[in-house]
């Protein structure tokens, strides 16, 4: 008996869990946990202030990671082959379909999910100093996510991807000077044929998710780092503690910085961060807190069973489509993207270098711009109503768009409401 | 600037120097190990047929090479691409009309393959098509003509 209690106590190296001390080992003697603080504000768990919908994103990412390396064991990237797979996973694998429809509907929903957590980021002001660069961070990875999600549509070999992707990669060559030679190089020749899908596949894999992996992590460390989660405005405290420097503070510290008093003794944390380890110091602001565990992570924990469940019920009753076999002689009519480059799609149908190419690249470099333009240090909605005026019109404006590249464009891309049935269509 | 510092600077120099050029030249050897040497792809030049084979009246659709043959009692022979100058998606010709439609964003071409509706920035290619030796028609997509090029046979 004595024997297992120190092999555990071996692994687990922390106090009871009963104790405070206990609690706040769990998280920081952990690799995993010790990203969370030991503690956390309890205004900073209230759903309603994030929706949760950063850790649903991760969460998602997760579920799409672990049915993507079980779809590989049965999928080859060659062009015949790869459609066939996709039969056999439809049909003969056990749990292919299931697997599959879970991969489809996660991808789906973090597209979703990332969008809506920087709508979330947005709205509440959460990007402004010191988070800014985090902003910039988190809109590479809503670019990375469509990357992932653009890759991995055309590996069905079906119908539908070859077209999105034949459609989809045209977009790009618009981009002047290097366009045609950057599709050339994305498809490894002239048209969408074996060598791109290897490529796609290639990215799909590999490329990308190890980008992802890499810029979450980066995400998260700078999340503790610019101070936690950002807590709701009408929640605010005045500014803590400057930072303490060794000496007088330099004329340009960019952070309010006082020198460190001499009668006082620093831990090294407390003159690199100001503060120490516990991001709670005052006394009402440790009222304010309670410990990770269990409050965080049971909350946590529910998040991800809501969102698997989700994914899995999603995946029970609906199946991701597969049409027949790529025929790159036959363009399906209409020919679409996937949903979410809809709305870029219905701008090339009206201009393929503004619309594709000038739009797209103006409104990921005004995003990725925001922090740095919008210098009103308030998150108070009331200081902020052109800005939000403003994104809310491009986030309306979006939705419009995918939603009439969606439903109400029909035969030859002509305008025809989804209430309308078109027989045949035009051939 | 004394002798130390210039050879602080120097050693400074030589080192960003050697580190961006062995990043350029890694990073300029990655893309062209990506552009491929070969491309394994059908060739652009390749015989159609007799013609012979070919009626008179609405043009032939060659499925595989994505092209258009004409061929006109009086006038004779002309190929014209079937990929829409937009986005690449292949057009169809409609003989109620005579024009070509694109299906993905509704570009409509007129016979001669001009642009008449929709976001096609160019008209549609016209292909060289000459007679080979063995008296098959020859299509070379790498050279494009009018589109009043004919060839009489």
């Amino acid at each position: 008996m004595n024997l297992i209690r120190e092999i555990w106590q071996s692994i687990v190296r922390r106090d009871p869990l009963s104790t405070d001390k206990g609690k706040s080992e769990l998280v920081f003697l952990n690799v995993w946990l010790h990203i969370h603080p030991a503690k956390v504000k309890k205004e900073n768990m209230k759903f309603r202030h994030s929706f949760y919908l950063g850790f649903i994103t991760f969460f998602l990412f997760l579920i799409l990671v672990t049915t993507g390396i079980a779809l590989m064991c049965y999928y080859r990237p060659f062009p015949p082959q790869a459609y066939q797979d996709m039969k056999d996973l439809q049909f003969v694998v056990f749990m292919g379909p299931f697997l599959r429809n879970m991969h489809r509907w996660a991808a789906h929903g973090m597209v979703v999910c990332v969008f809506l957590h920087m709508c979330r980021v947005f709205y509440t002001g959460s990007y402004k100093k010191p988070r800014q660069f985090n902003w910039v961070i988190g809109v590479l990875l809503l670019l990375l996510t469509l990357g992932l999600s653009f890759t991995g549509y055309l590996l069905p070999w079906d119908q539908l991807a070859y077209w999105a992707i034949t459609v989809g990669t045209n977009i790009g060559s618009y981009a002047p000077l290097i366009g045609g030679q950057l599709r050339e190089l994305l498809l490894g020749g002239h048209s969408v044929g074996e060598a791109a899908l290897v490529r796609f596949y290639v990215l799909h894999v590999a490329v990308l998710p190890s980008l992802m992996i890499l810029l979450t992590i980066v995400h998260f460390w700078r999340v503790r780092k610019d101070g936690g989660l950002s807590r709701p405005v009408w929640k605010l405290k005045p500014a803590t503690d400057p930072l303490v420097t060794i000496g007088a503070p330099a004329a340009t510290a960019p952070l309010g910085a006082k020198a460190a008093s001499a009668t006082k003794t620093y831990g090294l944390m407390e003159v690199v961060t100001g503060k120490p380890i516990f991001e709670t110091v005052t006394a009402e602001e440790e009222e304010d807190t309670v410990f990770s565990y269990p409050y965080a992570f049971v909350r946590e924990a529910v998040t991800l069973m809501a969102t698997v469940t989700t994914i899995m019920v999603m995946s029970l009753f609906l199946n991701a489509p597969l049409e027949e076999l790529a025929n790159p002689a036959k363009t399906p009519n209409p020919a679409k993207a996937p949903w979410y480059f809809l709305g870029l799609q219905e701008l090339v149908s009206h201009s393929a270098l503004l619309g594709g190419v000038v739009a797209p690249a103006l409104m990921v470099l005004a995003l990725i711009a925001i922090p740095y333009i919008d210098r009103n240090p308030s998150r108070r909605p009331g200081d902020r109503k052109w800005v939000l005026g403003l994104f809310t019109f491009f986030v309306v404006a979006n939705i419009v768009l995918i939603v009439v590249g969606t439903f109400f464009r029909g035969p030859g891309w002509a305008m025809v409401p989804p209430w309308v049935h078109v027989v045949g269509g035009a051939e | 600037m004394n002798r130390r510092d210039f050879f602080k600077f120097s050693y400074g120099a030589v080192g960003v120097t050697a580190l961006v050029s062995a990043v350029g030249v890694s990073l300029a050897a990655v893309i062209r190990f990506l552009m491929p040497n070969v491309f394994y792809e059908p060739p652009q030049s390749f015989k159609i047929g007799d013609s012979a084979d070919f009626p008179f009246g609405p043009p032939t659709f060659m499925v595989d090479e994505k092209i258009f043959v004409f061929r006109d009692r009086d006038k004779g022979f002309a190929v014209a691409s079937a990929v829409c100058t937009h986005l690449g998606c292949t057009v169809a010709y409609f003989s109620s009309d005579q024009k070509f439609h694109c299906p993905c964003h509704g570009s409509v071409f007129a016979a001669d393959g001009s642009v008449q509706h929709g976001p096609a920035p160019r008209a549609l290619e016209w292909f060289e098509v000459t007679q080979a030796r063995d008296g098959q028609l020859r299509v070379d997509k790498d050279k494009t003509v009018p589109s009043s090029y004919r060839l009489m046979v």
